[in-house]
């Protein structure tokens, strides 16, 4: 048992450790699916797991958890036991996992608060149908039957509170009228008011009652109180009596603010323990290990002291979690010390001709050096591996293999990648789907479709993940039978989902990409899991939203991949700042193909206006920054200027630049609501002198220019 | 069915109070000290309580204290673990740690306020008190 955890409440102890075991489980089964049989560590691991799980279920007393977990541990028991021959493998890794869904079901319901109230009675059927199968053969084996299974009932038992984790947390500060009479009496009565509905209520001053000088103080500083409650704020309002009350401030606070406040209002728990820590040091170290009887003694009250509860001691842990939004705020924070940075060492008074720097540079170097270690830090701490994520893939693949009888094996490549905890959130949902769709669409549904292309009678899909150049790579790939591109051709033309152009206008990947459109389809018939023609498009509008995209490569027969790409991170990029006239524009570094100077003979001039370049027999679609976005002052000579070819999703497009800046690291913040939406441009951010650029959206100006063609 | 029930708090008290006194008569102490007392003085008329009922935060003595002292008095009188006072924890603590020590301790049952009535009943009937 994790130490650092156990001083959460039993029941999240309880949820924490069933959780953890449970993945386990899962974890052990998926990897022995595929042999003939557990072998006796793993038998051994999960009557544990399950034993484990029954004890602490009943002690909590959650009795269909409890009843199910007990028959299965009873199954393993006699595998154990007796090490029959000839299990069912299969149907006991079902049983298994049924068991498993049940009580994570379960433990999800208390997560959320609810009752957990599943009917467990179809599955114990199930089970002691299978156990009495299992006795049978036991016997017809002539091993020896083991004594049964004995089964203590618990003796002790946790009754949990009721729905004790809805409680709000509030701060209440009450400022009297100066010429209030009695503010102590006053203040005395409010709190009076609200331990009617208090689970715990704590006052500053605290001596109200006893100490009349106490009025002066709540006078001249008001009467503060932590509160905490099930009653909504408004019940609480109406609770107090505000009469003579100049101004009530009510903050509902977070459980852990709420921690924070107590300490800072000096709760004297800490004090009373340091006291008896120094009379007793041999003591210390155990006082912290346990609590022990007699340290919950409350204290009588002394004249002109609050009452103090001698509760908790100062906790050891090496672990302490994080509200996310805590750490979205001190990423936000490091965004705008970078920009600080930036504006620093840019600084046009630097400019000044004859300035002895030296110093100056010596120290903002350093500077540098520290926030950009700083920006690693918080990134890390961000960062979590992929392996849950995966994790969840092999259930899919098994399960729906399973249900559509394909024999797939899954291979899983660099689980450990690490990304940033946001990103897992939103590519849990595409990942699957794309995995479910290799699964049910890729793999061929006959072996015997596999067998005369040359493939291995059992299909592959092969998951893998990997970081590169501050991007990271994820892909689902199989060995089915690929993609038609006469099939997608015609089913998009047919559907109007497309131009009317040729197949052969289309590019390998144009033609791929169609199964991304909404409303698209091949599979005739729709399965349980896939060929709704809604997916896709989700997947790569889910991918979009946090600057990745979708890529796909297909060879008819051989087999598809679909591989994901995701920025590392989402709010800092590397750019490259260039003036257009007089403004700057950020271009992000990844996108950059090259710098070019070209000779007015490149340029082709459509009669229709629009521009194309020809580099080195290539031809790209060129647009001039100026004129799109109307800005004075601008080269509008192609052989003045600087030509960038930027790539996006293996697409090309050339822009006209005046000059290069500088290289810096770009904090990209969104465009105010209140501008209108400019397409092309996909934010904004601060440049070292004070001034905005404009971040360039190179998916945005090749669909403009797409369209305008 | 004798109940003993300590509880310093006033609120607390009359509830539990008015649930215990439908199983059977009810004693109710304001600390831990007057409920040692009390659970001796029943020992010593060998009319002993069937169900103790603890708050833990208590002035003189908290609940793990008194707990500890009732197996303590029980075990000197060499009264066997399966005859004693079944004990019920009743307290706002319900972190594992505390938890755990009050089974370490021997309490039959731990219950986190505010309590659920529903299985409190079930527990008493788990442990044969009605």
């Amino acid at each position: 048992m994790a130490e650092e955890f156990n001083t959460e409440s039993m029941l999240d102890m309880f949820l924490y450790e069933s959780g953890q075991l449970l993945e386990k489980l899962e974890g052990i089964i998926l990897e022995k699916q595929d042999a003939d049989c557990f072998d006796d560590s793993d038998i051994n691991e999960i009557f544990r797991v399950m034993h484990t799980i029954k004890g602490s279920s009943g002690v909590l007393m959650y009795e269909n958890i409890t009843k199910v977990t007990h028959k299965l541990e009873d199954v393993f028991y006699y595998l154990r036991e007796s090490h029959p021959d000839d299990v069912p493998h299969m149907e006991l890794v079902e049983k298994v996992l049924a068991v498993s869904d049940f009580v994570t079901g379960e433990l999800d319901k208390l997560k959320n608060g609810d009752t957990p109230d599943g009917d467990e009675h179809q599955l114990v059927q199930d089970l002691d149908e299978f156990l009495g199968r299992l006795k049978g053969e036991i016997k017809k084996q002539g091993i020896q039957m083991p004594q049964a299974n004995k089964h203590e009932e618990p003796k002790q038992f946790y009754i949990t509170p009721v729905a004790g984790d809805d409680s709000h947390f509030y701060r209440i500060s009450i400022h009297y009228r100066s010429d209030t009479q009695m503010s102590n009496i006053r203040a005395y009565s409010a709190t009076y008011a609200l331990k009617e509905v208090a689970e715990d209520l704590l006052y500053t001053p605290d001596d109200i009652l006893s100490n009349e000088a106490s009025g002066d103080v709540i006078l001249a500083e008001g009467f503060h109180m932590l509160l905490q409650t099930k009653s909504s704020k408004e019940e609480v309002i109406a609770l107090i009596d505000s009469s003579e009350a100049e101004e009530i401030n009510f903050d509902e606070l977070t459980k852990g603010e709420y921690g924070k406040a107590l300490a800072e209002f000096g709760r004297e728990d800490a004090i009373t323990i340091d006291l008896g820590e120094e009379q007793k040091p041999e003591e210390k170290d155990k006082k912290k290990d346990k609590p022990q009887p007699g340290d919950y003694v409350v204290k009588t009250k002394e004249a002109g002291k609050g009452k103090t509860l001698a509760k908790n001691q100062p906790k050891q842990q090496s672990i302490i979690s994080v509200n996310v939004e805590k750490m979205d705020a001190l990423m936000d924070l490091i965004g705008e010390l970078v920009i600080a940075e930036a504006v620093v060492l840019q600084n046009p008074d630097l400019k000044v001709p004859g300035l002895e720097l030296s110093n100056f540079q010596k120290a903002s170097g350093q500077l540098s050096k520290i926030t950009t270690e700083l920006q690693e830090v918080i990134m890390s701490m961000r960062m979590m591996p992929l392996t849950n994520v995966f994790q969840k893939m092999k259930r899919i693949v098994f399960d729906v293999s399973r249900k559509l009888d394909k024999d797939i094996e899954l291979e899983v490549i660099g689980e450990n990648t690490e990304v940033d905890k946001n990103i897992i959130e939103h590519i849990t949902d595409p990942l699957m789907h794309l995995v479910r769709n290799s699964v049910d669409h890729g793999i061929e549904e006959n072996a015997e479709d596999r067998t005369t292309l040359g493939k291995p009678a059992k299909g592959k899909i092969t998951l893998e993940a990997k970081n590169e150049g501050g991007k990271v790579y994820i892909s689902v790939k199989d060995d089915g039978k690929g993609l038609n591109k006469e099939k997608l051709y015609q089913k998009a033309m047919d559907k109007g989902l497309i131009d009317n152009k040729l197949i052969s206008e289309f590019t390998d990947k144009e033609i791929f990409r169609f199964i991304t459109l909404p409303g698209f389809s091949t599979k005739e018939e729709v399965t349980e899991y896939s060929g709704r023609g809604v997916g896709m498009d989700v997947v790569v509008k889910n991918i979009q939203s946090i600057g990745g995209r979708l890529d796909i490569e297909s060879v008819e027969f051989e087999g598809s991949e679909m591989t994901l790409i995701i920025p590392l991170t989402l709010a800092i990029i590397n750019g490259i700042v260039v003036q257009v006239g007089n403004s700057p524009f950020v271009i992000e570094t990844a996108s950059i193909k090259e710098f070019v100077r070209v000779g007015e003979d490149s340029l082709i001039h459509e009669p229709s206006g629009e521009e194309y370049i020809v580099l080195r027999g290539e031809c790209y679609p060129f647009i001039r920054l100026n004129e799109r976005y109307d800005l004075a002052d601008s080269i509008s000579n192609v052989e003045e200027g600087i030509v960038v070819v930027l790539e996006h999703e293996g697409s090309q497009v050339c822009v006209l630049i005046d000059k290069l800046l500088q290289e810096q690291e770009i904090v990209v913040k969104p465009i105010p609501p209140y501008v209108k939406k400019v397409k092309g441009l996909s934010g904004c951010t601060q440049l070292g002198d004070g001034s905005i650029a404009l971040i360039l959206d190179i998916a945005g100006l090749l669909i403009q220019d797409g369209e305008r063609r | 069915m004798r109940i003993l029930l300590a509880e310093d708090d006033f609120a607390s008290r009359k509830f539990m109070d008015k649930q215990l006194s439908r199983y059977g008569e009810c004693d109710v102490m304001v600390d831990g000290e007057e409920a040692v007392d009390a659970f001796l003085m029943a020992l010593e008329d060998d009319e002993p309580y069937d169900l103790v009922c603890l708050d833990v935060m208590m002035p003189v003595m908290d609940g793990y204290q008194v707990l500890k002292a009732i197996r303590d008095i029980e075990a000197q009188r060499g009264i066997p673990r399966s005859k004693g006072v079944k004990v019920i924890m009743t307290t706002a603590l319900n972190d594992e740690r505390n938890v755990k020590m009050a089974f370490e301790l021997g309490c039959e049952a731990y219950a986190g306020k505010p309590i659920d009535v529903e299985k409190f009943e079930k527990v008493l009937s788990k442990l044969g008190l009605i």
